[in-house]
């Protein structure tokens, strides 16, 4: 069967200031369901307000969002958030930490910990159902944070950097997990990173912002066949879309066409 | 509260530290109390039979046997006035903990309030409670009250700080995905703030115990007839020395007491602490 193409999110002019620095310019983009898009840039290019204003946790100064035709105004439910930090709770086992998405809303069923078992399988976490956070290493208290956004089968996923702490070694193996999660489930996700190969690996679509103030330079479609392995890597059309996504954020052999003048002091502070 | 909040005891979670790791700390835990009561015997040892060749009368210094003697001879006066110690120390510790977790929470939780409330505990506690105790004497007579009063003051200070460390300092990602998955502001509270408040709280209650304690007993010696304060002055007027000693014993043996229940306590339900881990 064919899959219906719904627009799952919807940015339309989105706006966003803190003071005089401009977060977000004038930002437009759909994203289709079961699509995985990333919005890559360097830091300060507002993408970490943006994900923020699509959860409803940040109010835009301008425009709308839409997240399954609906308006947002305030923080959503349906949508499964994993931050740069695993923020796993000390005091609760892993296998607790997943089911707290659902034990906060008083709503833990038998289901909910079949479900939470079977997302600790497909991220390596058998085993460590009992373990406390200080028990695992990075990368797993990671991967739990991943299991826990997708406890309740949200129909969208926010990823705010979530690689981010991690060592570059650990963090390329996480890329190639989160596809494998990811592949059994197809849920929309909304990825935040500033590592451009992360990116290309991991999206169907991928949002290039520049900084200061946060503009969408680019939108990438990512052609490459899933399921996608090391070799992906090594593949012209990665290292093609690499430089273009590289280019768009103006670290590329372009960087003059891109550059902004910043006549901001308080910009140029932060 | 619901089930992931009890801490069981579980076998996996032992097998996952490495494997010469939990051996090697059972017996470091073995070894630590076996030493401290090997210190407290020898300092005992060397009381009893060191300090007799420097001729020190029994009045300045008596020797752990005479104190012994006198402790067990008084055993009934000593558990009586403990009792009325106890009581109000245990007292205005319970009062001390409510308020002291109540006004954080009020702190906390309504924008503005602290503002208003903390100049004037900054202003409270600076005064020494022990220097207005006679005050409390006027106003509340030489009764129990006064006693609990004082043990209240002097426990609220470390209590009310610590609690509103603990349910205030949550990090907002954690309250983000609490909002995100629809959580109810009084789910939030148990299985975040609180949770996250406990170990501030027992922290503070270990402080707090034996500060009550010293309101009590300052307490019984601004006025009264009973308890421990009372023995000890009693026995000062008599130059009881070695009953002095007796009634120090029985407070040690109290606040020893209290402070191990608070640690086991955390032992049991706090062992994701930092401080719990590999015991």
């Amino acid at each position: 069967m064919r899959r219906r193409v719904s627009i799952a999110l919807e940015i339309a002019d989105v706006h966003k200031t803190f003071g005089t620095l401009v977060a977000v310019e004038h930002a437009s983009f759909a994203v289709e369901a079961n699509e995985f898009v990333s919005i890559v840039g360097p830091s300060g290019c507002g993408k970490s307000t943006l994900l923020r204003m699509v959860a409803g946790l940040v109010a835009p100064a301008g425009g709308r969002i839409r997240v399954a035709g609906r308006e947002v105004t305030g923080p959503i439910r349906d949508v499964g958030m994993v931050f740069q930090a695993p923020v796993l709770l000390p005091w609760r086992t892993t296998l607790a930490n997943i089911l707290f998405v659902a034990d906060v809303a008083g709503k833990t069923t038998a289901e909910h910990r079949e479900r939470a078992l079977q997302l600790m399988a497909l991220a390596g976490l058998s085993g460590f159902e009992h373990a406390y956070p200080h028990e695992l290493s990075g990368g797993m208290q990671q991967r739990a944070a991943i299991c826990r956004a997708l406890l309740l089968n949200p129909p969208l996923i926010l990823m705010d950097e979530p690689f981010g702490a991690l060592d570059v070694m650990t963090r390329e193996r996480m890329g190639f997990e989160l596809q494998k999660i990811w592949a059994a489930s197809r849920n929309t996700v909304l990825f935040v990173t500033h590592s451009i190969s992360e990116a290309v690996l991991l999206s169907d679509t991928i949002v290039v912002m520049t900084p200061r103030p946060g503009r969408i330079q680019d939108i990438v479609k990512v052609d490459l066949p899933r399921p996608r392995d090391v070799s992906v890597l090594e593949h012209p059309r990665f290292i093609e879309l690499s430089a273009r996504v590289r280019g768009g954020i103006g670290m590329g052999s372009e960087t003059g066409s891109h550059a902004k003048v910043v006549s901001d002091p308080a910009a140029l502070a932060q | 509260m619901n089930a992931p909040e009890k801490v069981i005891p579980d076998p996996t979670s032992a097998s996952l530290a490495p494997a010469g790791d939990a051996p090697r700390s059972r017996t470091a835990n073995a070894r630590g109390p076996l030493r401290s009561f090997t210190a407290v015997v020898v300092f005992l040892l060397a009381w009893q039979f060191l300090v007799p060749l420097v001729h020190v009368p029994d009045y300045v210094l008596p020797l752990p046997s005479i104190i012994a003697q006198r402790f067990v001879e008084t055993f009934t006066l000593q558990v009586a006035n403990l009792a009325v110690t106890g009581m109000t120390t245990l007292a205005g510790l319970a009062i001390a903990l409510v308020a002291g977790v109540l006004l954080a929470l009020l702190v906390v939780y309504v924008e503005g309030v602290k503002s208003v409330v903390m100049p004037f505990l900054a202003a409270f506690n600076s005064i020494p409670k022990i220097a207005i105790a006679p005050l409390f004497v006027i106003w509340f007579g030489l009764g129990a009250e006064s006693k609990i009063l004082l043990a209240f003051l002097l426990a609220l200070f470390p209590i009310f700080v610590n609690s509103m460390t603990g349910l205030g300092e949550i990090e907002p990602d954690i309250l983000d995905l609490s909002r995100l998955a629809g959580g109810s502001p009084y789910r939030v509270f148990t299985m975040v703030r609180l949770m996250h408040a406990t170990p501030y709280i027992t922290d503070a209650l270990k402080v707090a115990f034996p500060l009550a304690l010293v309101g009590s007993i300052v307490g019984e010696f601004i006025g009264g007839n009973r308890g421990i304060g009372q023995l000890i002055l009693a026995a000062q007027f008599n130059l009881d020395t070695p009953l002095v000693f007796a009634a120090l014993l029985s407070i040690t043996v109290f606040t020893t007491a209290g402070i191990w229940i608070i640690t086991l306590f955390e032992r049991r339900f706090l062992k994701w602490r930092p401080s719990q881990r590999s015991r």
